[in-house]
């Protein structure tokens, strides 16, 4: 109670609609460079070659190193290119059908060795992303792109198969351009081996200074290209695995930025004078998956297999007191398979209400009867799954253990089965659970849904692990993704929403929300809710607020 | 000497089994590098398997085994996924850390260790050994994650006087002085050490206690007495230096932790070291660079075990002599 009050007793920063966080009284430029901002990372990137990063680090250094043609607006809006601002491209023209876009780029844009950045490496990043060889997780999400090509060395027209609301969105934000000359010779099959993947080139507000493997990565303003530039002299990014470790590097001063503050430290981060407190919302969002294929006989299974059993169990649930038990204040329940921070969100939908009277009659009537033992029995069999959990996460080993004693309560025999997160992936890839605590961290994009709830990506080898396939959602979703106006494209997101959460083949839980400690003496702008480290470069230390290492000599190395 | 050639080829021997088992128990374990980010929608299983070929993680075990031994063959430890970078250098990398932390820590915890012991059995049944007894009893039994947290809570966060984490200052200057460079990695030192100092000195003092007053009942250390030996130098040199041989042997056993480090004091300390590494390399499952660890591992073990036997040998004069007699009667 007394860390609820400290929260809403004492400033917290949010983003949300308030995409000038902490925006100070103006100051001259000038004044605003220099400084230094470490933050305290809980891990390190596998690679820094976008098209194969996988790891949230790296993408956060990522974004900082290259650049895209053009980044989308903090509304995250994917229709068309409302919203969307100049990066790489400093402006475009789309043609009479709207089947090619023609990027106009920089012409003072030079990469960190010097060279120009022309429309050629536009040209080959696209191939190079789409190339199955490279093996590119973005590549599928390129599909409508048919080719590239570049009438001048300042200009890249993009040719698209079909007209769609996001094909602005999926020719800016899913590739970042690389630089041909230093890539063309590479063997595509083994880029994260090279290496330009640990000491990248991009065209970006920061070069890469260093990297050491498990311990730092170093980041320098770059000062060579014509765009203006960023207002911090270096970005160091430190790896503390230990959360422990990792907030106490802050809370020393040691460290200025630590993204992932767990609720039993909020009150700590607002009681320290030297640390404000950052809340945001994210895109990710976590949920008890259902099975709704037998894992041993391939059948549907016996208890998800039924959808009324589905309802009944989610009804079972009181998922927001689980919410509140495992984050406190910093997550919200979720609605369905989507985030409030959305474009495609439904905010007016209602998830399932909380009625262990509804459930226990929707079981009856399903022939789920209740034994003595207080177990529920149909045909001799126990009403029993397991909920198996990634060891590693501890809101998810408990949210496990809070579904196993709800569901208890129903009649229901619940084990809980952890493992480390290898062998906890390895069991998904098979489909081999009952059910499981899962999450998704989503991009910018309108498209997530699709790859983890349709028909299409239902079958053994794709991301809808549950195995859901409703013709109903489905239509409803292809429908929003390529109907053109915004308002349209809402009305059927929300329909599809209605009837995944009416089907029940997942229980959505929360949407964690994002916690940063941070020192008080930056001020940060322009954080996006898909990243937060969008707005870096803009970021500064007021003159009189700076220490010792933001002083010019400590930045030369 | 021949003895000395028989436990090195046995050394070889051991080391070969373990690097093969390992290389097997790894791959037998549920997941592999490419089965975790399970967050990320866009990433097809289809897309691992191809990421799998790539870096030669496909194929049966067999020809994942023979592939390796070619490598290894060409002084190759493979590719490590986790770390982006070959295995041999991650372990160069890790190595010299590892080195530095436990070097200290074994040396400060063998000396403290082996002065408290024998404080104790000079002490004997007085208030010394009792309260040395107790404290040491108390400091084997702690958990070691437990102790690092509260050492790191109570040295970085609430008296503010170390830094919290990582071997050295990420932003120390290249330019930097020897005598800043030095401070700064000593600073960074100080809180592990003193964690594993406390975890090791216990178990060394109340070895070398036991093994000291085994010794003090001796027959020989009755005869120096009874000759009129300084009781000092009785202690010394007649019970003292006979009662190295289980600590030496602690210490041989503990040779393979100089290079293998503590993984939950590297963990908390956030110290880039081989324990933090292997345990990193166990959760991502890479392959090649926990059979690389291990193999270093096992090779640190074997030299340590003939390192350990070779200076008991030398301190007990009664092995010496039965080496003697048996070469007598070989020959």
């Amino acid at each position: 109670m007394s860390r609820l009050r400290a929260l809403f007793l004492i400033p917290v920063l949010t983003l949300a609609g308030c995409p000038g966080t902490n925006e100070a009284k103006p100051t001259a430029a000038t004044d605003r460079t220099g400084g230094t901002l470490v933050i305290s990372t809980p891990s390190g990137p596998d690679n820094l070659m976008p098209p194969i990063t996988v790891q949230n680090s790296g993408l956060q250094v990522e974004d900082l190193v290259f650049q895209h043609l053009a980044t989308v607006g903090p509304a995250l809006n994917s229709i068309g290119d409302d919203g969307f601002t100049p990066d790489l491209a400093t402006s475009w023209d789309w043609s009479r059908d709207s089947l090619s876009i023609a990027f106009h780029l920089d012409t003072t844009a030079r990469w960190h060795d010097g060279e120009h950045v022309r429309a050629s490496d536009v040209a080959f990043t696209f191939d190079l992303y789409k190339d199955p060889k490279t093996g590119a997780a973005a590549a599928a999400q390129l599909a409508n792109i048919d080719s590239v090509s570049t009438p001048d060395a300042a200009t890249a027209v993009f040719w698209f198969r079909k007209h769609t609301p996001d094909q602005f969105f999926e020719a800016t934000m899913q590739m970042q351009i690389l630089p041909a000359h230093l890539l063309r010779t590479l063997d595509r099959a083994t880029l994260a081996s090279a290496p330009i993947a640990s000491q990248p080139v991009g065209s970006g507000p920061f070069r890469v200074v260093r990297w050491e493997s498990g311990k730092t990565i170093e980041l320098a303003a770059d000062t060579a290209g014509g765009r203006r530039r960023a207002y911090l002299d270096r970005v160091i990014f430190t790896q503390a695995a230990d959360p422990v470790t990792a907030f106490t590097r802050v809370a020393t001063g040691e460290a200025d930025l630590y993204e992932a503050v767990r609720p039993d430290k909020v009150a700590e981060v607002v009681k320290n004078a030297q640390l404000k407190l950052i809340i945001a919302p994210s895109l990710n969002y976590n949920f008890l998956i259902l099975n709704l294929v037998d894992p041993i006989t391939g059948k549907p299974h016996p208890v998800f297999g039924d959808r009324t059993v589905r309802r009944a169990l989610t009804m079972a649930t009181d998922r927001r007191s689980i919410v509140a038990n495992i984050y406190d204040s910093l997550a919200v329940q979720a609605r369905g398979p989507f985030t409030s921070a959305q474009a495609s969100a439904d905010t007016t939908l209602r998830p399932m209400p909380y009625s262990v009277d509804s459930a226990n009659k929707l079981l009856d009537a399903t022939g789920w009867v209740r034994g003595a033992d207080s177990l529920r029995r149909k045909n001799g069999k126990v009403l029993g799954f397991t909920i198996a959990v990634p060891s590693s996460s501890l809101p998810r080993v408990r949210a496990s253990v809070l579904f196993q004693e709800q569901f208890r309560r129903v009649g229901a025999d619940v084990k809980v089965e952890s493992s480390d997160n290898s062998a906890f992936g390895a069991r998904m890839s098979a489909r081999n659970f009952d059910a499981t605590i899962g999450a998704w961290a989503q991009d910018a994009g309108p498209a997530n849904a699709r790859d983890a709830w349709t028909t299409a990506a239902a079958a053994k080898g794709l991301n809808n692990y549950g195995a859901y396939r409703s013709a109903a959602f489905d239509a409803e979703l292809d429908s929003a993704l390529t109907v053109r106006s915004a308002t349209e494209s809402h009305t059927h997101f929300a329909r599809a929403w209605k009837i995944i959460t009416d089907d029940a083949p997942a229980i959505w839980l929360a949407e964690p929300r994002l916690a940063m400690a941070i020192n008080s003496r930056f001020v940060t702008t322009g954080m996006r809710v898909d990243s937060w480290w969008a707005g870096i470069p803009k970021w500064y230390i007021p003159a009189d607020k700076r220490i010792a290492r933001d002083a010019p000599a400590a930045v030369a190395r | 000497m021949r003895a000395l050639i028989q436990r090195i080829g046995q050394g070889f021997v051991v080391i070969a089994i373990v690097a093969t088992a390992t290389f097997v128990l790894i791959r037998l374990a549920p997941g592999d590098p490419f089965s975790g980010a399970l967050e990320n929608a866009h990433l097809t299983p289809a897309l691992r398997a191809q990421w799998r070929a790539a870096y030669g993680l496909d194929g049966n075990i067999g020809t994942q085994y023979v592939r390796w031994i070619w490598a290894l063959l060409h002084g190759d430890l493979g590719w490590s996924v986790s770390t982006n970078q070959p295995v041999a250098r991650s372990i160069a990398a890790a190595l010299p850390n590892t080195l530095w932390l436990m070097g200290f820590a074994l040396l400060l915890s063998f000396a403290i260790g082996m002065s408290l012991g024998a404080l104790q059995a000079a002490r004997r049944n007085r208030a010394t050994d009792h309260v040395i007894g107790a404290v040491t009893l108390f400091g084997a039994a702690l958990p070691d994650f437990w102790l690092a947290s509260v050492v790191l809570l109570t040295g970085a966060y609430w008296f503010r006087v170390f830094p919290a984490g990582l071997a050295t200052d990420p932003l120390l200057p290249l330019a930097a002085s020897f005598g800043t460079v030095l401070r700064d990695r000593l600073s960074h030192l100080v809180l592990p050490v003193l964690t594993l100092v406390i975890l090791i000195a216990a178990p060394v003092a109340r070895q070398q206690r036991t093994a000291l007053l085994d010794r003090l009942g001796a027959d020989w250390v009755r005869t120096a007495t009874a000759k009129g030996v300084e009781p000092w130098t009785v202690f010394r040199r007649h019970a003292w230096r006979t009662a190295l041989g289980p600590v030496v042997t602690l210490g041989g056993l503990a040779l393979p932790a100089l290079v293998g480090g503590s993984v939950f004091v590297e963990r908390v300390f956030q110290w880039p070291g081989m324990g933090a590494l292997v345990a990193s390399a166990i959760d991502a499952r890479d392959y090649h660079l926990v059979v690389g660890c291990v193999l270093v591992g096992a090779m640190m073990v074997v030299v340590g075990s003939i390192v350990a036997d070779v200076l008991s040998q030398r301190l007990d004069p009664r092995a010496v002599q039965i080496e003697t007699d048996l070469a007598r009667v070989t020959t």
